[in-house]
């Protein structure tokens, strides 16, 4: 069952690399926040009611429901366009989804260890590896800021891959690492919406003096 | 005897200098048609005996130098003897315009060199030892030069003449070094079958690399294609046909002779021809979709089909090197079967395009249109090779794809993961350049024959009289009865395939599915003739009229104007694939202050990615810098003493100081 | 020959289904369901008006194009009824077929001198050539999940026995109404009501065409839509159910792509015409997804 959801993942990536709109990006990171719920869900030997409602607080309320509110919310305040540009077509972004998705598999299938779960590693780095191609190619912050929650995606990925259960700490640290960037991006944002009236990056580097 | 009667002909060549130009022709068909009887037999006999044929041919340099026929060659010299058969009964009417322009000897220099260009590709397939067919090779180049400039009243002409004849030499140098690093490391044969020697003790990937750079440059594997493009539509129809349909050939026999001889490591080898193949299938139907030139268009679709052979070839070899028999007797047999089918389609696409060039004496597609009225004949002999190359069926293009495809999905299950993914990038590959020629073809057939006429060039076009249609005819045959009845062509494929891999079960297997192919393709035509029949009982009874086309208000003034364009057809495709079609648009754009427009120009450009960054832009730094040095070229002789003086000082002092 | 018959009663009522749905979504009245048959039925009664700039080829495209759809049904087989014509790679044959089909009916829209269809034609055979790979790496998939590679040796062994092969069939068939939309050039690729030139592919394509061809345009129409709804079908029928729940199962699924269609038509937005060429390669990626799948079930990549 795992597998099922691990390849829904995938083609939420790939939705990413076709999608131009901003509404877009938030409802498919809600949908992501399901599936990682799924995922878990399926893939715990047994459960524990307190581990249970805390991996269900984690995946569905704050990335299906808190953060993509939150970021909706900052989409409103800053009347961002409906589309969002890119540096280069999306006919290319997708060439390059399915090539990290190829490489990320190949890669799993390389690490024959014990001490990895290898299935939850494919789309994990694959997830990695576009949430910065993400990041490269749009010129806005708010995508910017969706490109880091794709790879916070992939990172908790990775914790399911490491470990055999879910240690608290881990959780915890990246819980704290989403919040703190969605707040201070966001209380960032907000700023910059106040005084600048614009969110796009190359007008955003003359703050560096 | 054979031998005696074949160097009788190539002696006999030399006469036609002697002749007037009315039967110049004739004794060179002659010529054509005795070298084609001799070389036949030859053929037949290795062909029905499945052996190998050596016979001494002429004494050189000391050894008796023999010619080796086996089935790999006989095949080669079948599509290289039907090939100039058709080539040289259609120039027969293309050339007739120039019998009065040109000299006696111009004329007589052409079919001498059309005749040492059969020779020549024949002995190449057939010579084995190292020097001769160096040799041998530089004949075939020089001569298709003379060939290609045939029209030097052109100056454009001659520039590519010379551009394309330093290229040929710049291969065969890779060939020689290649040939000696062979020799000098084992000191076997300086011949191909010398090089088992070499490939049996050392690493092959090097030694194939050069060989493949060497023969590449003929072939016409991307990168190294920028002469193509330039050298066929300069020459003259018939030699652009028997170019393009044999003699880029002759580089793919060279890489398949030089395979032969490797024994085994075979997989890198495999994997970088399946990876050069599949950029040069893509980039070479990519940049034939943008182009404005008729012949410029089946010149870079020839570099695709090049790269369809060596994708064939390539998974073949890979086929060989992982031990997948399906793999590899399916790609050598469909690459081996489509070097005939691309020699029929091609020359036939090249003849037609030929036929429409005499009579409306222009290449540019953007000023034909509406010739399927004029000129029926030579438009669905067009439709003819257009279906065939697209691969689609029941024609022949589509067979030898169908063989590559099956020998992928075949294997796909007993493939290492690996090769899965590089099988899977090999079908994607072949579906895309598939798909583009469609999209290339149907854009010069509908631009050049359908709608209406473009420009006033069309006017006077007729039909071509009857003896240039006998070389479509031919090969209009042959393509529907490879489309149709595959079958019996497939002993021929087998009997080279068992060359490169002995098993040949799958080939067994391959026959009913084959069958069923024949069967699938006469139910399709069958079905066609019943609902034309029934289309036809059913107007009979209805009126059927005749109105202009529906204009939607728009149609007024010229007619011609409102039709869709090549360049508008390939514009959306330009717009995905800038960065590797180069084209370039000059026009003004209309500025919101101007109300009532100005007439505009707009001007559309193509060039070459591989040729500017290769080529042009090395070669103009180069200028650049050679231009600086040109300062000392000053023309007055007191500058040059002066130089002279110079120089004996620097001699004496460095003598002085015991530095030389 | 069974399956043959069951296709081409299924094309009769298909088009007449999504239409029906569009209107009742629409708050319109709902016309027959056989409706579309009717239409055909008068247009197989009419003369016909030629353009004066054609030629033979727009005379013969329409037969191409129906004899091509029509040899292709013959290759479909449903559930545990054997196609026709069968053999080893015929799916290649099959999308090269129709390929045939779509070459001529691009070069019979360029014949009628038009702007308008010119451009129907060149966006025809630029989704159509987008479209390929989804198909070709699709059916690659299933060849590799199943062994075998002819449609119905393809069929009769897929087998939903692990949790794996669900996703494989239920991504399929999602790909699979998706490169109907695509061939079919409805929506989101193309909006067939929308009758403007400038935006149309394969209705503009038609625009000159009557009397017979355009029957026959018609019907290869419903036939392609019949083609694919049978594929889809296959991916849920197994070989081992009883002959009758088969048939049932075949006519319902039918019935059940129509009212999809119908409904992503009536409440999905056509795209940007520049927008298609990433979206139907969305759809290539997707397949190679569902490849990247059948590697780890047939356990080419380990992973634990």
């Amino acid at each position: 069952m795992t597998y099922l959801f691990i390849m829904l993942y995938a083609v939420t990536l790939i939705y990413f690399a076709l999608s131009e709109r901003v509404k877009k990006f938030v409802w498919l990171l809600v949908i992501q926040g399901i599936i990682l719920f799924a995922i878990v869900f399926f893939s715990l030997n047994e459960i524990e009611l307190f581990d249970f409602i805390f991996i269900l607080a984690e995946t569905i309320l704050v990335k299906s429901i808190i953060v993509p509110w939150f970021i909706n919310k900052v989409r409103k305040r800053n009347n961002l366009k409906r589309t969002q540009e890119v540096s280069v077509p999306v006919f290319y972004s997708i060439i390059v989804v399915v090539i990290s998705l190829v490489v990320s598999f190949l890669i799993s299938n390389h690490l024959n260890s014990s001490h990895i779960h290898t299935r939850y590693f494919t789309v994990s780095f694959a997830s990695v590896l576009f949430g910065i191609y993400f990041i490269i190619i749009h010129k806005n912050i708010f995508s910017h800021v969706v490109g880091y929650l794709i790879i916070e995606n992939g990172i908790f990925l990775l914790s399911l891959a490491v470990g055999s259960e879910m240690p608290m700490m881990v959780n915890l640290a990246i819980l704290l690492d989403v919040l703190m960037g969605v707040l201070v991006l966001g209380v960032f944002i907000n700023r910059i919406g106040d005084t600048f009236e614009s969110t796009r990056i190359d007008q955003l580097s003359r703050l560096k003096d | 005897m054979n031998i005696v009667l074949f160097k009788i002909a190539i002696l006999l060549t030399f006469v036609l200098f002697l002749l007037s130009r009315k039967y110049q022709y004739y004794f060179g068909l002659a010529l054509h048609l005795a070298i084609i009887t001799i070389s036949s037999i030859w053929v037949f006999n290795v062909l029905a005996l499945s052996s190998t044929l050596t016979l001494p041919f002429i004494p050189f340099l000391g050894n008796t130098l023999s010619i080796k026929i086996d089935p790999l060659s006989a095949f080669f010299m079948l599509v290289i003897n039907f090939t100039v058969l058709t080539g040289i009964i259609y120039a027969k009417g293309y050339l007739q315009p120039y019998c009065n322009k040109k000299s006696k000897a111009e004329m007589a220099w052409h079919f001498f060199n059309f005749l040492w260009l059969h020779i020549s590709m024949l002995l190449v397939v057939i010579v084995r030892d190292g020097i001769a067919f160096l040799m041998i090779w530089e004949i075939m180049s020089l001569s298709s030069f003379f060939l290609v400039i045939f029209e030097t009243e052109k100056k454009e002409t001659i520039k590519i003449g010379i551009n394309y004849l330093i290229q040929m030499h710049v291969g065969i140098v890779f060939l020689m070094i290649a040939f000696i690093v062979a020799y000098v490391q084992t000191n076997a044969e300086f011949s191909f079958d010398g090089l088992s020697v070499y490939f049996a003790s050392h690493n092959p990937f090097w030694l194939f690399i050069l060989f493949f750079v060497g023969f590449g440059i003929k072939a016409g594997f991307i990168p190294l294609h920028s002469w193509l493009p330039h050298a066929h539509p300069a020459a003259p129809s018939h030699v652009s046909g028997v170019m393009s349909g044999v003699m880029i050939k002759m580089g793919i026999y060279g890489i398949m002779r030089v395979l032969l001889n490797i024994p085994d490591d075979l997989f890198n080898i495999g994997l970088f021809v399946l990876i050069v193949s599949l950029a040069t299938g893509l980039i070479g139907i990519s940049l034939a979709i943008v182009q404005k030139d008729s012949k410029k268009i089946l010149a870079y679709s020839s570099i695709e089909n090049i790269g369809i052979i060596g994708i064939g070839i390539g998974l073949g070899v890979i086929g060989i090197a992982q031990n997948l028999p399906a793999l590899a007797v399916l790609g050598f047999g469909g690459g081996i079967l489509h070097i005939l089918n691309h020699s029929l389609f091609k020359s036939l696409l090249f003849y037609s395009v030929g036929s429409v060039y005499k009579q409306t004496h222009t290449r540019n597609i953007e000023q034909l249109g509406g010739l399927i009225k004029k000129m029926p004949k030579t438009a669905m002999f067009f439709l003819l090779g257009a279906l065939a190359i697209s691969g689609l069926p029941p024609f022949n293009g589509f067979i030898s794809e169908f063989l590559i495809y099956s020998g992928i999905f075949k294997s796909l299950h007993s493939a290492s993961l690996y090769t899965d993914i590089v099988l899977m990038c090999s079908f994607v590959g072949l579906a895309i350049i598939g798909g583009l020629a469609v999209f290339c073809f149907t854009k010069m057939f509908s631009v050049m024959f359908l709608g209406t006429a473009r420009s006033s060039k069309v006017e006077h076009a007729a039909e071509v009289n009857t003896p240039m249609l006998i070389p479509d005819f031919l090969i209009g045959f042959l393509i529907i009865i490879i489309g149709f009845i595959p079958v019996i062509f497939m002993r021929l494929i087998s009997q080279i395939v068992v060359l490169f891999s002995a098993d040949l079960s799958t080939f067994q297997q391959i026959i009913p599915t084959l069958n069923h192919i024949s069967l699938s393709s006469g139910i399709f035509i069958i079905i066609f003739g019943l609902l034309w029949l029934l289309r036809a009982w059913q107007q009979k009874q209805q009126i059927v009229k005749q109105n202009a086309t529906w204009g939607c208000g728009y149609s007024g003034a010229n007619a011609a104007l409102h039709q869709y364009t090549a360049t508008s057809y390939a514009d959306n495709f330009v717009q995905l694939t800038s960065k590797i079609v180069h084209v370039k648009k000059d026009f003004k754009d209309f500025d919101e202050a101007e109300i009532f427009p100005q007439n505009r120009e707009f001007k559309v450009r193509t060039s070459d990615v591989f040729e500017d960054n290769l080529i042009t832009r090395p070669g103009n730094k180069i200028l650049a810098w050679l231009e600086k040095i040109a300062v000392f070229q000053t023309g007055k002789i007191q500058h040059y003493l002066l130089y002279a003086l110079l120089f004996l000082a620097l001699i004496f002092l460095l003598t002085f100081f015991n530095l030389i | 020959m069974v399956s043959l018959v069951l296709i081409l009663i299924s094309s009769l009522f298909f088009v007449g289904i999504i239409v029906k749905v569009k209107a009742k979504i629409a708050a319109r009245k709902m016309p027959p369901i056989l409706q579309p048959v009717y239409d055909v039925i008068r247009l197989f009664k009419k003369g016909a008006v030629y353009s004066l700039t054609t030629s033979v080829i727009f005379k013969i495209a329409p037969l191409i194009y129906f004899a091509s759809a029509l040899v292709a049904t013959l290759f479909i087989p449903i559930g545990s009824f054997g196609a026709f014509l069968s053999f080893e790679g015929d799916f290649v044959f099959f999308a090269y077929l129709m390929g045939m089909g779509k070459f001529m009916m691009i070069v019979a829209a360029m014949d009628t001198g038009s702007g308008f269809e010119g451009m129907g034609a060149n966006r025809e055979s630029f989704y159509s050539m987008l479209v390929e790979p989804a198909f070709f790496i699709l059916m690659g998939s299933v060849a590799l999940f199943t062994n075998n590679i002819s449609f119905h040796g393809l069929f009769l062994n897929f087998n939903v026995d692990t949790n794996l092969s669900y996703i494989i069939g239920i991504a399929s068939i999602y790909v699979l109404v998706f490169i109907t939309m695509v061939e079919n050039s409805r929506m989101p690729v193309d909006d067939p009501k929308t009758h403007l030139e400038l935006t149309m592919v394969h209705e503009v394509m038609v625009l000159d065409n009557s009397g017979f061809d355009l029957a026959l345009i018609h019907v290869a129409s419903w036939l392609k839509f019949s083609i694919f709804g049978a594929l889809i079908s296959n991916f849920i029928i197994q070989s081992s159910w009883a002959v009758h729940w088969q048939i049932a199962a075949f006519f319902g699924i039918q019935v059940a792509f129509s009212f999809a269609v119908g409904m992503l038509e009536a409440f999905r937005a056509r795209n940007k015409m520049e927008k298609n060429p990433q979206w139907i390669l969305m759809l290539s990626a997707i397949s190679v997804v569902i490849f990247l799948t059948v590697l780890i079930i047939t356990q080419k990549i380990i992973l634990n």
